[in-house]
């Protein structure tokens, strides 16, 4: 994950030539859609684990024009649209019921997520309605079952700091996820029914004016590290998409759907921008993204969503003393969290970083907390240890639980093992997950040696005659590596040389 | 609020903008949905999204522009009733009783509307114009919970009507909770029937893409148009998936699933055919069926609505016999448990009652809440001390088609003997003398 953050802004611009943006008047709006990490579903109890991989049952169904304003000519190309299309919905245990398959009516909205939804609109100081009404937005490409996505505003006219300027948050909304789309035979579409009804919330900005793609993209990374300081929200691919909507020189607008990758943001705006540069008219449109930040025309801009209530569920009243409620346990911003962990735990500002683009950012709290071994070995392990094995070992740290971190660490502060241990240690619970940290420290013989033990070793090589002190070291520690620091044992060798 | 509203000549539909603390929206002014908080005002934002704003001190709404108009009435359509596609397809007649199978949404305000005209129902299911023309015509605008007997009669009259002056068959569209009781309630009412009439509801909104109503009328129409079944049927999807319709007997369907698409199933019957939707092939499932011929139909609707249907649980009380019989009815239907019993033990005995009820020539029907299988007079001794006191023990009839029989003979007699002799006379395919393995699925 912290990968993934990095990778973009590292990005170089691509071309020599510098493009002012000022000058340009580069105009981008941001829509940015975070999957809430609640236990159940927005309008059922199915799981939002998405842990299946093997679809139970496959349903096959069509989707028929819906009346419209607009008349029978509208009808008629909705007609002609879903003709030859068939949906195949995949159902997997657990996480697809009858309320995804359209089957049956919606369940209460979920607390939690109504909660954690209100949450970040309250952290990006929006007005809150005093009456949620949930609409039905028509959606006829099969990946709602019913037709329609679920969908209700739960903050307007909000605003951001970004540096030293303010950025407004037109809209936030809860809503359902869509169904995700597997593949796409000639019309024959598979869909994945398990991602369908996992509460989102979508976030939209006001116009950016005056941002260069970089601090486009540094916007979008502050909304999303607000959303994660929630602790409330999914982590990992496909678990936050952002569309941009992006115009230069007041021309036409372009949006770009679907960027999965906050890194890739920059190079995107900057990609469009120069793609329409380079065009004689641009024209309004919709393009998702490619895996290289390029895009692809997917069909012209879409007129304004039609939405009507959703009769099967009453409005909500947000009651006062609720919101008063959850103002009071707002979470800390991420902002102030970074000091935080610069001054708590003596973290240099690289390494806190890091640290608070981490997935093991709560578990590092909470080890400190417990264990209290030193913030700077368990920040480091968590960073860059773990890293450095799945990259030159290939370790499978995901076969690590909170446990066993908790064990490792309590035998680092109990200074039963040294730092130098840890890699060791994690490389074999890795392979063994059954073990514990304690074990795996017994069975490498990792435990750290004591003063008595380690002066025996000394002695014992340095009875060779006319060894130097490097090699002399270089010895010890051939002895004695992962079981004492190697300061320590340079301190030793010193000293007992110059006896 | 209403008193504000009216002073400012501000109307539902009215274009307003209202200031509340510092924040202003601006919008349509919406009628308040049912249930929600009654002090506030429902605004559609230009975003299309709907939102409450709580009315209190310090809230101010002002006109901004003459509203749009909120449909809240039905839309009568001033065209014709018929619509023809191709002059030698035949010609079907769809009559609307209610319910949301062809009705028309408000997008604004989320509400459904009836809209019944021909023209709107060809543009909904377009594949009609490959089918038939189609004469469409709303009879009466009635949920189904609120169906009566007097219901029934007005919908069998307006169906002998289009049959007698040749339609090929006729499609009534109807709310799906009680769509079941007006199929039986037809199948007795239309006698010497000549061709099919499809009973047609939907259990998805026609508001969106996913409406089984689509596939339900179009098989229908197909099945109507095409089939040479003469007798009333319930069509509705088969499956969960869009593939075929199941038309069954209208004596011998229930609801079995309060919102699944494939809520109707056939009980202790199989169904007549399978109607494909897309390829309209029509298969043919149960030989058991009366055949389409000439001649007029006959409406036989005379009707008695005072009978009751009691289920019997642990511990029923059976003073609700003395309520009914007090209140003048005239005959039961008994939802008895298993093979057809009621509570014999001490107070809870229902046997006293009985007796008394068919002492005074009130005939009592047993069917069985197994909804399932037949019931049977003598297997127990329970059972048979309830068939000496005379109950009719009504073979394998489901409970509420056995309740619009009942209804529909004391129409006709009031005499024991002959009530006994009708209720066990199979008249519409209420009775399958053989039920087939399949049945039971």
């Amino acid at each position: 994950m912290p990968a993934r953050f990095l990778k973009g802004l590292r990005l170089k611009l691509l071309s020599e030539e510098v493009i002012n943006y000022k000058k340009l008047k580069l105009l981008c709006g941001l829509e940015i859609h975070q999957q809430l990490n609640t236990n159940k579903k927005l309008f059922c109890d199915c799981s939002t684990a998405m842990q299946e991989r093997e679809p139970t049952a496959v349903i096959k169904r069509k989707l028929h024009p819906v009346a419209s304003e607009l008349g029978a000519v509208d009808v008629a190309a909705q007609y002609e649209f879903l003709r030859d299309r068939t949906f195949n919905y995949q159902i997997f245990k657990n996480e697809v019921c009858l309320v995804e398959l359209d089957e049956e009516p919606p369940h209460p909205l979920n607390q939690e997520a109504l909660e954690v939804a209100l949450q970040i609109a309250m952290m990006l100081n929006c007005e809150i309605p005093n009456e949620i009404h949930i609409m039905r937005k028509t959606v006829i490409d099969g990946s709602n079952t019913g037709g329609f996505q679920r969908t209700t505003i739960v903050g307007l006219n909000g605003r951001m700091k970004y540096k030293d300027r303010e950025i407004a948050i037109t809209s936030i909304s809860l809503e359902e996820d869509a169904a995700a789309i597997v593949k796409d035979e000639n019309g024959n579409i598979t869909y994945r029914l398990n991602r369908l009804g996992i509460p989102l919330v979508e976030i939209g900005t006001g116009l950016l004016e005056n941002f260069s793609p970089e601090e486009v993209q540094d916007i979008a990374f502050n909304i999303g590290m607000l959303c994660r300081s929630t602790g409330k929200v999914k982590r990992g691919i496909g678990t936050i998409r952002q569309d941009v909507n992006i115009s230069v020189r007041g021309g036409k607008r372009v949006e770009i759907k679907g960027v999965q990758e906050l890194g890739l943001l920059a190079r995107v705006v900057e990609l469009e921008v120069k793609r329409q540069l380079s065009l004689p008219k641009v024209v309004e449109e919709t393009r998702t993204v490619n895996e290289d930040g390029t895009t692809k025309y997917t069909r012209p801009l879409p007129g304004s969503a039609r939405m009507y209530p959703e009769t099967d569920i009453q409005p909500i009243v947000v009651q006062k003393e609720f919101l008063g409620k959850l103002k009071k346990n707002l979470p800390e911003l991420w902002t102030k969290k970074l000091v935080r962990l610069q001054k708590n735990y003596k973290l240099s500002e690289d390494l806190a970083n890091q640290m608070i683009r981490s997935d093991y950012l709560e578990l590092f709290e909470k080890i400190v907390g417990k264990t209290r071994a030193p913030a700077s070995i368990v920040a480091s392990t968590f960073i860059s240890t773990l890293k450095d094995l799945e990259k030159r070992e290939r370790v499978d740290a995901s076969k690590l639980t909170d446990a066993h971190y908790a064990d490792l660490f309590v035998n680092v502060a109990k200074g039963k093992i040294v730092k130098e241990a840890i890699p060791k240690i994690i490389k074999f619970l890795s392979e063994k997950p059954h073990a514990t940290a304690t074990a795996a420290i017994k069975y490498l013989d990792l435990e750290t040696l004591s003063a008595v033990e380690l002066k025996k070793i000394i002695d014992d090589i340095l009875k060779t005659p006319g060894l130097t002190y490097e090699k002399s070291v270089g010895i010890v520690m051939s002895k004695v590596r992962g079981r004492v620091e190697a300061e320590v044992v340079m301190r030793e060798v010193k000293r007992m040389l110059k006896k | 609020m209403e008193a504000l509203l009216n002073a400012k000549k501000i109307k539902v539909g009215d274009r307003v903008k209202i200031t509340k603390a510092g924040a202003a929206y601006e919008g349509l002014l919406m009628p308040r949905i049912e249930l929600g908080d009654t002090s506030s005002f429902v605004v559609k934002l230009d975003n299309g999204y709907n939102m409450g704003i709580k009315f209190e001190r310090g809230v101010k709404i002002k006109k901004l522009g003459g509203g749009q108009k909120i449909m809240q009435e039905q839309e009568k359509e001033k065209t014709s009733k018929e619509i023809i596609f191709t002059k030698s397809l035949p010609t079907i007649a769809i009559l609307g009783t209610g319910g949301t199978i062809a009705s028309k949404v408000d997008y604004r305000t989320g509400g459904v509307y009836a809209s019944f005209s021909p023209k709107d129902i060809a543009i909904k299911i377009p594949e009609l114009k490959e089918i038939a023309n189609i004469r469409a015509e709303e009879i009466m605008n009635i949920m189904s919970e609120d169906m009566t007997p007097e219901c029934w009669k007005k919908i069998a009259g307006a169906v002998a009507k289009e049959i007698n002056s040749g339609e090929r068959g006729v499609i009534v569209t109807h709310g799906t909770d009680t769509l079941h009781y007006t199929a039986a309630a037809l199948s007795f009412m239309l006698r010497n029937l000549p061709c099919p009439v499809a009973v047609v509801g939907s259990q998805r909104s026609s508001d969106r893409g996913s409406s089984d109503a689509v596939v339900n009328v179009a098989c229908a129409a197909n099945f109507v148009a095409n089939s040479d079944v003469a007798e009333v049927c319930s069509v509705m999807h088969g499956s969960t998936e869009d593939d075929y319709c199941l038309a069954i007997r209208g004596t011998k369907v229930r609801k079995m699933h309060t919102s699944r698409r494939d809520a109707f199933k056939p009980i202790n019957d199989l169904p007549i055919a399978k109607v494909w939707w897309k390829n309209k092939k029509i298969e043919i499932t149960n030989q058991n069926y009366r055949k389409r011929a000439a001649g007029k139909v006959k409406v036989d609707d005379k009707f008695e609505p005072k009978v009751a249907l009691i289920k019997c649980y642990p511990a029923a009380d059976p003073a609700i016999i003395d309520f009914y019989l007090k209140n003048g009815y005239k005959g039961f239907v008994i939802e008895g448990t298993g093979l057809g019993h009621t509570p014999t033990l001490g107070k809870f005995s229902f046997l006293p009652k009985i007796e008394q009820a068919i002492k005074n020539n009130v005939p009592v029907v047993m069917t069985s809440q197994c909804i399932y299988g037949r019931v049977h007079p003598t297997v127990y001794h329970n059972l048979r001390e309830l068939s000496k006191r005379g109950v009719i023990f009504a073979e394998d009839m489901l409970p509420e088609t056995a309740y619009v029989k009942l209804g529909w003979v004391l129409g006709h007699t009031k005499d024991i003997k002959k009530i006994k002799e009708l209720m066990l006379t199979n008249i519409a395919g209420e009775i399958s003398e053989r039920t087939e393995v399949e049945a039971f699925e």
